[in-house]
């Protein structure tokens, strides 16, 4: 049945959904309105180009906005997040290793080992396709 | 419970994990300098060895002894995580045989030069598949459900060459991950409803005689979920874009192997975790629930996958609509909501699973030759190559559900499952109309047959050129679609005997 008091709970997540799409919506809007009325020319009552040119910490923007990269940053990237996400998940079983030592000594060894050795076949994988090399 | 006895417990996996890292290992280490065909046999070779030893273990060895299939005296961790029984064996040697025989009809394949990761793939695949089955555990579930379509977004994007993979496997992507994100909202709702992620305590905690709205929202998230892995309309846009872009054995897995583990699962999750929410979708008798939810789906996706596969003229394309109107049938047997209808679908998607791996081989060679699978490309195939032609007959005439192939019995099963399923014949609606939709998907498979049979052969086309192997393949699998449609006991037996211990 409905319970009022589970959909009660529900508020504040409504409330964040609000204010997430106001926000959203309320900036462009807001930015469309006054920035016309901003940018007019005092003078002229349009605005000039210069006015409509973005602003970027005051220098002139020059240049197309996508610039194109190297495909190596993202390959390091994602390495980067490979390895680290290794780590992350390092943290947490130290923690619990020394309460499960007691009980389950191999499981919790075990368990790491095989984590951390599909792991290595992937850094040996890596290292022979030369991931790490950053000339090619 | 020690490591090595969880080891033991998931050794078929743990068999083809290592095989997966031996074969990129093998490619990367010893085979690099090989010719593209050496490395493919080699490396096919090790893989389908790996698959037929885990085979082996699931069947001989360390048979289960808990018939009520929970491990017990594990780790309460473990509980519901992974559940071996007879039944879960049988569909995962069912699985193992389809990744076989896809590994079997890439063997000659030259869209890709990275064999090691394409084998790997389709070996990690396979093992989010087997978890799938294995898993009565919401958390489990998704997570070998996430495995097993990582791998299968990189394998539709395999043919680096071609742009229209790329594309495929972006759509299938994009699908795929709101199709995720769903299914994790409805489970979670599940998770706040019921307070715990087994399916059966799920169950035990949703038993109310009135639907709960969260309840009937999470319904429809988690059906919308795996109604996407499963290609059921509305969710099916996915699927003729994938299929027609996708490397042709990509695309075989995606349509057997991945199909057996997702139907399976789904029946689970409605079946077990929703066992009190299902309602009726009788006509006489209606009452909400996941019931009638399924039932409108199952309609739609016949409909509309025998509809729309009449008109095309890409094989490939006709395959994945048919295979979105096969998801309808397939539906039934969950529908059925019962052992009978567990039976039955477990029998449908595996018959149809192999019957649709010959199918894609068959569309591969003639791809290789022509370029592309239009219908027009099969012309007068039945005197350029009688072998390959007697096989696509056996698979469409199965696939339109003639006896005595494998695909009659199947919807044979599932229609009279159904049929059985609900009081007073409360299904026998939907039964009539799939059996009239089946009756028009006839059409379109005769439309592929006529090509290769009647019309004339055209003067520059000659044989396909087809490497012996790959012709010995698809016989053994058309032997396998005629023996399993003569014998349909042999698995149909063993499934009831298997639930019967399962007490699904």
């Amino acid at each position: 049945m409905v319970d009022s008091q589970q959909l009660r709970e529900y508020v504040p997540v409504l409330i964040l959904a609000a204010v997430a799409i106001a926000f959203a919506f309320g900036t462009l809007a807001l930015s469309v309105v006054v920035g016309k009325w901003a940018n007019r020319s005092r003078r002229t009552g349009h605005s000039t180009r210069v006015k409509d040119i973005a602003y970027e910490c005051g220098m002139i923007p020059v240049g197309d906005g996508s610039s194109r990269l190297s495909v190596k940053f993202y390959l390091v990237a994602m390495l980067f997040i490979l390895f680290d996400i290794e780590v992350v998940f390092l943290y947490p079983w130290a923690v619990v290793y020394k309460s499960m030592l007691v009980d389950h000594a191999n499981l919790i060894f075990g368990s790491m080992l095989t984590f951390l050795g599909i792991l290595f076949v992937g850094y040996i994988y890596a290292l022979k396709k030369r991931a790490f090399e950053w000339k090619s | 419970m020690s490591y090595l006895q969880l080891l033991g417990l998931v050794a078929p996996e743990t068999i083809v994990v290592i095989t997966a890292l031996v074969v990129l290992g093998l490619d990367l280490l010893i085979l690099r300098e090989q010719p593209l065909r050496h490395r493919f046999w080699m490396g096919a070779a090790f893989a389908a060895f790996g698959c037929v030893l885990a085979a082996a273990w699931l069947l001989f060895i360390n048979s289960p002894t808990h018939p009520a299939g929970e491990v017990s005296g594990a780790l309460p961790l473990l509980r519901g995580m992974f559940v071996d029984d007879g039944l879960v064996r049988l569909v995962k040697v069912a699985l193992l045989g389809l990744t076989v025989f896809t590994i079997a009809i890439s063997m000659e394949s030259s869209f890709t030069g990275h064999v090691g990761e394409y084998l790997a793939l389709i070996l990690l695949a396979t093992v989010g598949m087997m978890f799938l089955v294995s898993a009565e555990d919401i958390l489990m579930i998704f997570i070998s459900l996430e495995l097993t379509s990582l791998s299968l977004y990189i394998l539709t994007a395999f043919n680096k060459r071609n742009v229209k993979s790329a594309e495929a496997a972006l759509k299938y992507f994009l699908f795929g991950g709101m199709s995720a994100a769903f299914t994790l909202f409805g489970l979670s709702l599940v998770y706040g409803l019921s307070g715990s992620t087994g399916l059966r305590e799920i169950a035990a905690k949703l038993e109310q005689p009135a639907l709960d709205p969260l309840l009937v929202a999470a319904i429809v998230m988690t059906v919308i979920g795996f109604g996407f892995k499963v290609a059921a309309v509305p969710f099916h846009l996915w699927a003729p874009d994938a299929y027609q872009g996708a490397p042709t054995p990509s695309a075989a897995f995606i349509a057997s192997g991945s199909k057996v583990a997702s139907f399976f699962v789904f029946a689970k999750v409605m079946m077990l975790g929703f066992a009190h929410a299902g309602g009726s979708g009788s006509w006489h008798a209606y009452a909400p629930g996941w019931l009638p939810v399924l039932a409108v789906v199952a309609v739609a996706s016949m409909l509309l996958g025998n509809l729309a596969a009449i008109a095309q003229s890409n094989v490939k394309r006709l395959l994945a609509y048919s295979a979105i109107a096969h998801g309808g049938y397939a539906l039934l047997g969950i529908l059925a909501n019962g052992p009978s209808g567990v039976t039955s679908l477990v029998y449908y998607v595996v018959t149809y699973g192999l019957t649709v791996l010959g199918a894609f081989g068959v569309v591969g060679l003639v791809e290789e030759r022509a370029g592309e699978a239009r219908i027009s490309d099969f012309a007068g195939l039945g005197r350029r190559e009688p072998l390959l032609a007697f096989c696509m007959m056996i698979f469409m005439l199965s696939l339109a559900g003639i006896p005595p192939l494998a695909g009659f019995f199947g919807k044979f099963y599932v229609f009279t499952a159904a049929v059985g399923g609900a009081k007073d014949l409360g299904l026998l609606w939907l039964v009539i109309f799939a059996i009239a939709m089946s009756a028009v998907s006839l059409y379109y498979y005769l439309q592929v047959l006529k090509q290769i049979y009647v019309v004339p052969v055209s003067a520059e086309s000659g044989s396909l050129g087809a490497p012996i192997s790959s012709r010995i393949v698809l016989a053994v699998i058309a032997f396998g679609v005629v023996a399993l449609g003569c014998a349909p006991d042999f698995l149909v037996g063993r499934l009831l005997a298997a639930i019967k211990l399962a007490a699904l």
